[in-house]
């Protein structure tokens, strides 16, 4: 059964000399528990789409469906990972950590008992009461996931996560978040990833959705049926990348 | 890399785990330092209100003799008036900057308002806002208050508003995005972005609105002393009455009195209030390295904190009262988003149609006020404007010329010698953040017993209040020139002079154009003290605007002769921001702006 159906969405930004497309006619679907990818070159309006999909931008046409109800404003079930890790600079880890739990209304004694669980389980136990500033790339990072986790959503929401992180950085972080989504007690059972990161998309997804630029439509909607946990080195994972990198190639 | 990050995280870890256990004592022996000494300063302040203010009903019966022992009266009665309008200021600003900062018709309305407000030399309206609020207070000494408090206001509140609004604006839209697709909004949404983000540029603006509110109320002090028939106890009049009688002790008294409070506040308030504020910056410069601070400024660190704390506590309850309360509102029938857009829609509508409403009748009967006042027999005095503006604008650009010549070659050297730029940025801080109004007294007796006329006096007024806001946004603008473009140009091996004209004067035009409008828009409030003066009930002048306005408010009280030297001042102010400023400022700007 599909948990989020997105259906003919177009999006159109108010420009100085007009509008301008960004997004055309996107359909797709996302099954219960599924890793969804979304590939696709810069200004194929991908993290746009994400945003409608939480419903904090709105769409020009098209409609997106939550458990086949259509979702009025922003959708809470979702939540954000960014590349900008988008922390309040102001805030302690721990505070950052429990802004969306604030946000849900819960009570004081709640919010930081859950917020500790999540600082545990992205490995920054200790540093609750950090700030940010204090923080190198990986970690901030991990308060990202940690504020998005916390809120317990059913769709994982992440923009570019890896990013803004220095190559090793950002493969030790891939892998520890593989580990905590796949660990049997985590609540959050979909994710949607927008990246430009071909190799990542093959690496973390069941599907890789790729899409073309100016304005973004779908190409492709492929599965990846590799065996997890996946080697970057194996000759179908190479084979893949390359299908899905001649894809955008032939597009762009 | 991966080094990198387990360094940092090494020296995080420290950080926590060195203080661990040992931590939260530290925080609750802080806490209670905090606490007792904002409780010891709200304290002191109510005690001191109340000791003062039998004292003062007392002595506005009688008329306060200007005397050593009366001089903590004259400073508190200045300093209360500093308060008050700072606290409207500071409401002020959040409540128009936030809206500013929300676009739209918001944007487009309100900050050309400020443009033009920003550009209108307030003390040319001390006279008409004398009058307005004597008159609402029914003759009381409380209307003379009331008018001080107020233009200290528009001194103020303009460009923390900005700072608000820009602060709001340059807010990253993924912090937006991530408060927003948690749902947070209302209350959370100010507590937890909007307001945090303000911070660094509230308290950096509050410190320049200080400064600048000092200014005008030592003018207002002056002024009614001077020439007007009604009296503003206060540091100004203290200073003005000593300085007239040639007391000099009880001045000299009267200038280290207000030394002394613009330096304490600065170390008790503002250091640690721009400590503080450090921490909700988004962005870390890491090469313009920390205010060095003194063994006695870290030691009342705490108290930065701890008055904001204090705010924090008497504020917060009545603001979490509203909010409950509108939360406990009755929902009334449920709508659906459609119908609730549509109502919030509605009484948006109404709101916006009701303030307009309002304005466009304020607007529409000022205006046949003045076309009513206008209509009157002009009297023959208004033959002089042309004359007296022309005059007025010379000595303007005298002042201006002569500002130039020492804060330049000032920013040049300091752009040369790091050590002489640290030894003139603190040093120009303090005097500068000295109301120059303050030396008026001395400056005017001074020159008119040499020279017996006002002209030079007239102009080192202006100076005064042009030249400070040159040295600093020149000094700003060379601190900004990056260090890898200067050790490029060294590198070339360009000579002194060619780094001058290549690198430091095209890096700093910006700045040096933005020092000069604040510059002339200081002078022209300037210009308006240091035409007219009343020395030993004689009248100085010299032939102005300002003179011509002046005589016209205090000796013939001719309604038609102030509006006509105001508007025409107006005029030439606004003419020459739209014709000259704002042309220069969009070509420096554009060609000479630092991103690459």
């Amino acid at each position: 059964m599909a948990l989020l159906e997105i259906k003919h969405i177009s999006k159109n930004f108010a420009h100085a000399k007009g509008t301008l497309q960004v997004l055309d006619d996107i359909s797709f679907d996302v099954d219960v528990g599924e890793f969804v990818a979304i590939v696709g070159p810069s200004g194929c309006g991908k993290s746009t789409l994400l945003r409608i999909i939480n419903g904090i931008v709105p769409m020009t046409s098209g409609q997106v469906l939550y458990r086949g109800r259509q979702v009025d404003g922003i959708n809470l079930e979702c939540a954000l990972v960014f590349q900008s890790f988008a922390l309040l600079p102001w805030l302690s880890v721990k505070a950052n950590v429990e802004l969306g739990l604030e946000a849900q209304g819960l009570p004081l004694a709640e919010r930081e008992k859950r917020a500790g669980i999540y600082i545990d389980k992205v490995g920054l136990d200790g540093f609750e009461e950090a700030y940010p500033r204090e923080l190198s790339g990986g970690m901030k990072q991990r308060v990202g996931f940690a504020r998005a986790l916390a809120v317990e959503p059913k769709v994982l929401l992440m923009d570019e996560p890896f990013s803004a992180l220095d190559a090793l950085t950002a493969i030790t972080l891939r892998e520890e978040m593989l580990d905590i989504w796949q660990a049997p007690d985590m609540p959050v059972k979909n994710i949607v990833l927008v990246t430009h990161i071909i190799e990542e998309a093959i690496e973390l997804a069941d599907r890789v959705i790729v899409m073309s630029a100016g304005p973004g439509r779908i190409v492709k909607d492929l599965k990846v049926e590799l065996p997890r946990p996946r080697d970057r080195r194996a000759e179908t994972f190479n084979a893949l990348t390359d299908k899905v990198f001649s894809l955008i190639e032939e597009r762009g | 890399m991966q080094f990198a990050l387990e360094r940092n995280a090494g020296a995080a870890m420290l950080r926590v785990s060195g203080h661990g256990k040992m931590f939260g004592i530290k925080i609750n022996t802080r806490r209670l330092i905090n606490g007792s000494l904002s409780f010891l300063a709200l304290a002191a302040i109510i005690a001191l209100f109340f000791a003062y203010r039998s004292h003062a009903q007392h002595l506005i019966a009688h008329n306060v003799p200007v005397s050593l022992e009366h001089l903590p009266y004259y400073a508190f009665c200045s300093f209360y008036r500093m308060l008050a309008a700072y606290i409207i200021a500071l409401i002020f600003s959040i409540i128009y900057g936030m809206a500013a900062a929300r676009g739209g018709l918001y944007e487009r309305i309100l900050i050309p308002a400020i443009d033009i407000a920003q550009s209108v030399p307030v003390v040319g309206f001390f006279p008409a806002a004398v009058y307005f609020f004597v008159a609402l207070a029914h003759g009381s000494r409380l209307g003379v208050e009331m008018a001080a408090i107020f233009l200290i206001f528009t001194s103020q509140a303009w460009n923390m508003a900005l700072g608000v609004y820009e602060a709001v604006k340059t807010i990253p839209d993924d912090s937006r995005d991530a408060l927003e697709s948690f749902g947070a909004r209302g209350w959370l949404k100010f507590k937890r972005l909007l307001m945090p983000a303000s911070v660094p540029k509230l308290v950096y603006n509050s410190i320049l609105s200080w400064v600048a509110g000092w200014y005008f109320l030592i003018a207002c002090e002056i002024i009614t002393v001077g020439p007007a028939s009604y009296r503003l106890p206060g540091l100004g009049s203290f200073l003005w009455e000593a300085a007239e009688n040639g007391r000099n002790f009880d001045l000299a008294a009267g200038l280290l009195t207000l030394l002394a409070i613009i330096v304490l506040m600065d170390m008790i308030v503002w250091q640690p209030l721009s400590a503080w504020a450090e921490k909700f910056r988004y962005e870390f410069a890491a090469s313009s390295g920390a205010a060095q601070s003194l063994g006695m400024l870290d030691a009342l660190a705490g108290v930065g904190p701890a008055i904001t704390r204090a705010i924090r506590s008497i504020l917060l309850p009545p603001m979490r009262l509203i909010a409950s309360a509108l939360n406990a509102m009755p929902r009334g029938p449920q709508l659906s988003p459609e119908q609730s857009r549509r109502a919030g829609r509605m009484v948006r509508t109404l709101v916006i149609g009701a303030i307009v409403i309002f304005t466009a009748w304020a607007l529409g009967r000022g205006f046949f006020a003045l076309i009513r006042t206008l209509s009157q027999p002009w009297p023959s005095d208004a033959k002089q404007i042309p004359a007296a503006i022309l005059a007025s604008t010379i000595r303007m650009t005298v002042a201006y010329a002569i500002s130039l010549a020492w804060t330049v070659p000032c920013a040049l050297a300091a752009s040369e010698s790091p050590r002489f730029n640290r030894i003139l940025s603190p040093i120009a801080e303090i005097v500068g953040s000295m109301p120059a109004t303050a030396l008026f007294p001395v400056i005017v007796i001074f020159v008119i017993q040499v020279t017996g006329g006002m002209n030079l006096a007239s102009i080192l007024l202006i100076l005064t209040g042009m030249q400070w806001y040159l040295l600093f946004n020149l000094l700003a603008g060379v601190n900004q020139v990056p260090e890898d473009l200067k050790e490029a140009a060294r590198a070339f091996g360009l000579s002194r002079y060619a780094r001058w004209r290549k690198l430091i004067l095209p890096a700093v035009m910006p700045s040096l154009i933005t020092g000069s409008i604040t510059a002339w828009g200081g002078g022209w409030n300037a210009l308006i003290l240091s035409e007219y003066f009343v020395y030993k009930s004689q009248t100085y002048q010299v032939i102005g605007i300002g003179a011509l306005l002046d005589a016209a408010t205090y000796k013939t009280g001719n309604g038609v002769m102030i509006l006509l030297s105001l508007l025409s001042m107006i005029l030439v102010v606004l003419l020459l921001n739209r014709l000259m400023w704002r042309p220069l400022y969009n070509l420096a700007t554009e060609r000479y702006r630092l991103d690459y």
